[in-house]
């Protein structure tokens, strides 16, 4: 057993874990956090995506112990009681997930985007959300989201319905 | 963003101490919001009438906040998990199967072969698939007995030490071969065509006699698996009364539960078949796969059984699409009006019918395309081969056989100079038009289809 | 270098399934506050089933979306449904829902007539009110009714019905007969650019004119048919399991086996094709498979319109088109009469 210790959504957690456990296995069996789904188990289906200090990681392919020290944010850490993310409130609104079942997993990509850079063209996006795989939408609504949530995050607009702040 | 989550170090252990035979959580501070967020609903929810508004689903602000129960994220305490073995080799009698080894295992609470399933076979319309082949192996995908254990990693590893001896046997993978007479047969004695369509109307013969020009080609399509991102999954439960409860990613409970009644033959009203949000289906998931086997591991045991297919098993151990080989033969007037189609589908409907036949039905009623043709044959087929099993997938042979009537349409339009939307034009059916089935069409909008994305696409002749 | 062509495609397909019969049940229960439970025996599996279906009874019922809670896929509770298959919840399910909130509804008019002074046939649900037709002044809340009906009537407001498509068996010779009660059509045009050098393929923009009758949410529908083109273009250039001369799966993982990502896919451009289906629920019909069966069939044609070659199998991988390309490929084509 391996004694680590890691931030997850902001709490500290200090655990210890058998030396095959995967980060997604912690995430998913030891901490409940069943956000982040298992696909593929490897790291082809980007269902387990979380992102690790600033970076989006396929979570089947990463060894817990390799998280420790590490600040990982799975998609239960987006929300808070009073707000959605822009980009939850975004895919809300324009029906961007069906089955949902690779959900969590793109709105982290898009938000690991999305922090690094906050004027991404369409074809950005596309880049940014080409790691997860999605059957049921063709994507479109998801790309549609993440301009849309870009631009509220950039304080252009003041919701995802894409209502203009007064004055702007 | 968590300025305001909370500490629950209770729920925490919780989980922790449901999950059998992982290491427990030492000790954690906070806790995110995974409770629902209290937020103005979107107004076309609010909005009367309820028809044509742009309604937020009621799933959406789950399925954003990752909140959605999947069946894999469903615990019950005392839960076991299931594997199946499968077979490897295409088409083998079995002559063996020694579970002893993976029986003694630490760790390893059941392990069950086809002889342990009261009704071994299933199927919408042949029962001609066994739960879990007992005497032979008809194709790769096949699942050979199954293993319960206290966690994914030992019920995996005792697949491994379970012992199948096989005695290879002929096997046929060429649907065409799979037709000849002295082909192997894949389900024996039957012969490998299970299933037959014909569709005809007029006289093609007398059509052809009629036509300008006759085009013949044949066309193919692959085998296409559906991914849907959730793997297919179930948890079986057991209650005092002998019940039975199963969780499953089915998209049709009805006939589900019929199936698990003759399976596990017993009443149906002893059953309760659990439709849980299921992570994608395109047909994939309209027919049971191992929810026998959890429920019969469930009862051996007396604990929960869950199983969840791997990446793999999705492609080797459920449907597929049907592989079309298509022959068109087709002839028109100096117009290009169509007079006449012929039609041979052979699809290769892998080791089991499954769906095959709604399949081939649709394929074939669907083969001579949107247009009005007075004389038409139609000749469609379903074919075992030793592959893994074809079954529903979106479209049902339907975007098999518009692949072939579309391309047919174009090459005819070039040899004869008529503008691809013109020469559909000409031929769609309209209101009232007549199908190869001898039904009158209602509420048809070929054209008007046509016309409307002509338009937008600027298409040159649209107008002209 | 490449090659820019655009391809045709249109179809027909049938909603509902032809082996046997496929009936839906479904029950409406009016609260006595005027908001509703609908049971359904049908299953969620992303495509908003649920929603739309939810939308059907608070249609039948003048109430909204949100006014309805609807439950789902569970064999002790729910009522027999055929299930999530054949592009036939909307319609199907869909015509059962539309029953079942009839017969609930018509407990609420039997109830609000006296009230108001009037045969129940005169009365209608809009808006949340139980009102006279053409004087929807005179007016209840349908709260208010239902609260009536249950706590002074002791006639709780709930509704049973099935439905099932009506057809005509198919001769077994001839195959004469009237599978399906219904069906939808579309077009899809497709632009692609294709590389004469390397054969790959570009989609660059689909337009997909779809019939589902009346889109009962328009934004679900579009949601339907961009994936559904999304699973054609995989079919058409990209997807394929394969087989070692053993029988056994060759490429059996998302590594080896391609589909398409968010960086395959073009701009998709959804038109609706006004139409009303009288048997459908509200004039809809449906639309789930249909959107992906012309798909590769525009992309194809629109890949001879480029390059001038035919592929007549499919995926029509890069290596083939530059095959094709290259032997000047008109890939055995015959006219044999011309």
């Amino acid at each position: 057993m391996i004694d680590i210790s890691l931030t997850v959504n902001g709490g500290r957690h200090e655990l210890s874990v058998s030396p095959e456990t995967t980060l997604l296995g912690l995430l998913r069996n030891q901490l409940g956090l069943t956000g982040a789904k298992l696909g593929c188990d490897v790291g082809d289906c980007g269902a387990c995506t979380v992102i690790i200090d600033g970076r989006s990681v396929n979570a089947c392919l990463m060894l817990a112990a390799q998280a420790d020290g590490c600040s990982v944010l799975t998609i239960e850490g987006l929300a808070t009681r009073e707000q959605l993310h822009p980009i939850q409130q975004a895919f809300e609104v324009h029906a961007s997930l069906q089955c949902g079942f690779c959900g969590p997993g793109i709105i982290l990509s898009a938000k690991a985007l999305l922090d690094g850079n906050p004027d991404p063209s369409r074809q950005d996006v596309r880049e940014g959300l080409s790691g997860n795989l999605c059957r049921c939408t063709g994507y479109a609504k998801m790309i549609e989201a993440v301009l849309q949530a870009a631009c509220v995050m950039r304080g252009e607009t003041e919701d995802v319905d894409g209502k203009s702040k007064a004055g702007s | 963003m968590n300025s305001k989550s909370i500490v629950d170090e209770k729920l925490h252990a919780a989980v922790a101490d449901s999950t059998t035979g992982l290491p427990l959580l030492v000790r954690s501070e906070m806790l995110p919001a995974v409770f629902p967020v209290d937020l103005l609903v979107p107004d076309a929810r609010q909005q009367t009438p309820a028809v044509g508004q742009r309604v937020i689903r009621t799933d959406a602000r789950q399925h954003g906040l990752g909140q959605t129960p999947y069946i894999d994220d469903m615990v019950i305490p005392g839960m076991l998990y299931a594997r199946i073995k499968r077979a490897g080799v295409a088409s083998a009698r079995i002559l063996g199967i020694d579970t002893r080894e993976a029986e003694a295992m630490p760790g390893v609470m059941a392990v069950i072969t086809g002889r342990d399933i009261p009704v071994n076979s299933f199927g919408p319309s042949l029962q001609d698939q066994p739960v879990l082949a007992t005497e032979r192996v008809f194709h790769a995908g096949d699942g050979v007995a199954a293993v319960a254990a206290v966690s994914e990693q030992i019920a995996a590893e005792a697949l491994a030490k379970i012992r199948v001896e096989y005695e290879r046997l002929p096997a046929v993978f060429d649907p065409l071969e799979a037709l000849k007479d002295d082909a192997p047969k894949v389900h024996p004695p039957a012969g490998n065509i299970y299933a037959r369509k014909v569709i005809c109307r007029g006289s093609v013969e007398q059509g052809f006699a009629d036509s300008k020009h006759v085009f013949e080609q044949q066309y193919r399509t692959q085998m296409v698996e559906h991914v849907p991102i959730e793997p297919h999954a179930a948890i079986a439960l057991w209650d005092a009364n002998g019940r039975v409860t199963v969780y499953s990613s089915l998209g049709r409970i009805t006939l589900g539960r019929a199936d698990l009644a003759r399976t596990l033959r017993m009443p149906i009203n002893r059953i309760r078949l659990v439709g849980t949000f299921v992570g994608g289906n395109f047909g994939g998931k309209n027919e049971i796969t191992q929810e026998p086997v959890l429920a019969l591991l469930a009862r051996k045991t007396g604990r929960p059984v869950k199983g969840v297919y791997t990446r793999t098993e999705e492609f080797t151990a459920s449907t597929t699409r049907h592989p079309f080989i298509m022959d068109y033969k087709t002839g028109v007037d100096s117009n290009g009006r169509i007079l006449a189609r012929k039609v041979r589908l052979v699809l290769d409907g892998g080791a089991y019918c499954s769906w095959s036949e709604t399949t081939l039905g649709k394929a074939a009623i669907l083969s001579t395309g949107p247009y009005k043709i007075e004389h038409v044959h139609v000749e469609a087929m379903a074919v075992y081969t030793n592959k893994t099993m074809t079954g529903a997938m979106r479209g049902f042979g339907a975007p098999q056989v518009c692949f072939a009537y579309e391309s047919q349409m174009d090459e005819i339009a070039s040899t004869l100079d008529i503008d691809p939307l013109e020469i559909r034009m000409r031929n769609a059916f309209v209101n009232g038009s007549i199908s190869p089935t001898g039904q009158v069409l209602h509420s048809v909008v070929v054209r008007e289809s046509l016309l409307n994305a002509a338009r937008r696409m600027n298409w040159p002749e649209v107008d002209s | 270098m490449k090659k820019r062509g655009r391809g045709i495609a249109c179809m027909w397909y049938p909603i509902g399934f032809t082996v046997a019969a496929n009936p839906s049940a479904a029950t409406v229960k009016i609260n006595e506050d005027g908001t509703a439970t609908l049971l359904t025996g049908t299953v969620e599996t992303g495509q908003g089933a649920l929603t739309v279906l939810g939308q059907i009874a608070a249609e039948a019922l003048g109430i909204a979306a949100d006014d309805v809670h609807v439950v789902s896929g569970d064999t002790d509770v729910t009522p027999m449904d055929t299930g999530a298959i054949a592009s036939r919840t909307t319609y199907v399910t869909g015509n059962a829902v539309k029953l079942a909130a009839e017969k609930a509804r018509a407990i609420l008019f039997e109830v609000a007539a006296p009230m108001l002074g009037v045969r129940p046939e005169q009365l209608e649900a809009r808006d949340r009110k139980i009102q006279v037709q053409s004087f929807p002044q005179r007016h209840l809340a349908i709260g208010d009714v239902a609260l009536q009906a249950q706590s002074v009537k002791g006639q709780p407001a709930i509704g049973s019905a099935s439905w099932n498509p009506p057809t005509v068996p198919m001769d077994p010779d001839t195959g004469q007969g009237k599978p399906f009660n219904t069906y939808v059509y579309a077009t899809q045009i497709a632009e692609v650019d294709v590389d004469d050098e390397t054969g790959e393929v570009d989609v660059l923009r689909i337009i997909a004119a779809h019939d589902c009758g009346t889109p009962i949410n328009p934004m679900l529908v579009e949601g339907q048919v961009e994936g559904g083109i999304s699973m054609g273009l995989g079919f058409a250039l990209q997807e394929e399991i394969l087989f070692d001369a053993e029988g056994r799966q060759i490429n059996p993982n998302l590594t080896n086996y391609i589909m398409p990502t968010s960086m395959d896919m073009p701009e998709i451009e959804v038109v609706f094709v006004d139409n009303y289906d009288p048997t459908g629920p509200f004039g809809a019909k449906g639309v789930g498979e249909p959107t992906s069966v012309p798909t590769a069939a525009a992309i194809l044609n629109a890949i001879h319109d480029a390059v001038g070659v035919r592929i007549t199998s499919l995926p029509a991988t890069a290596e083939k088109i530059l095959a094709a390309i290259k032997s000047r490929g008109t890939d055995g084509l015959k006219n044999i009469k011309a």
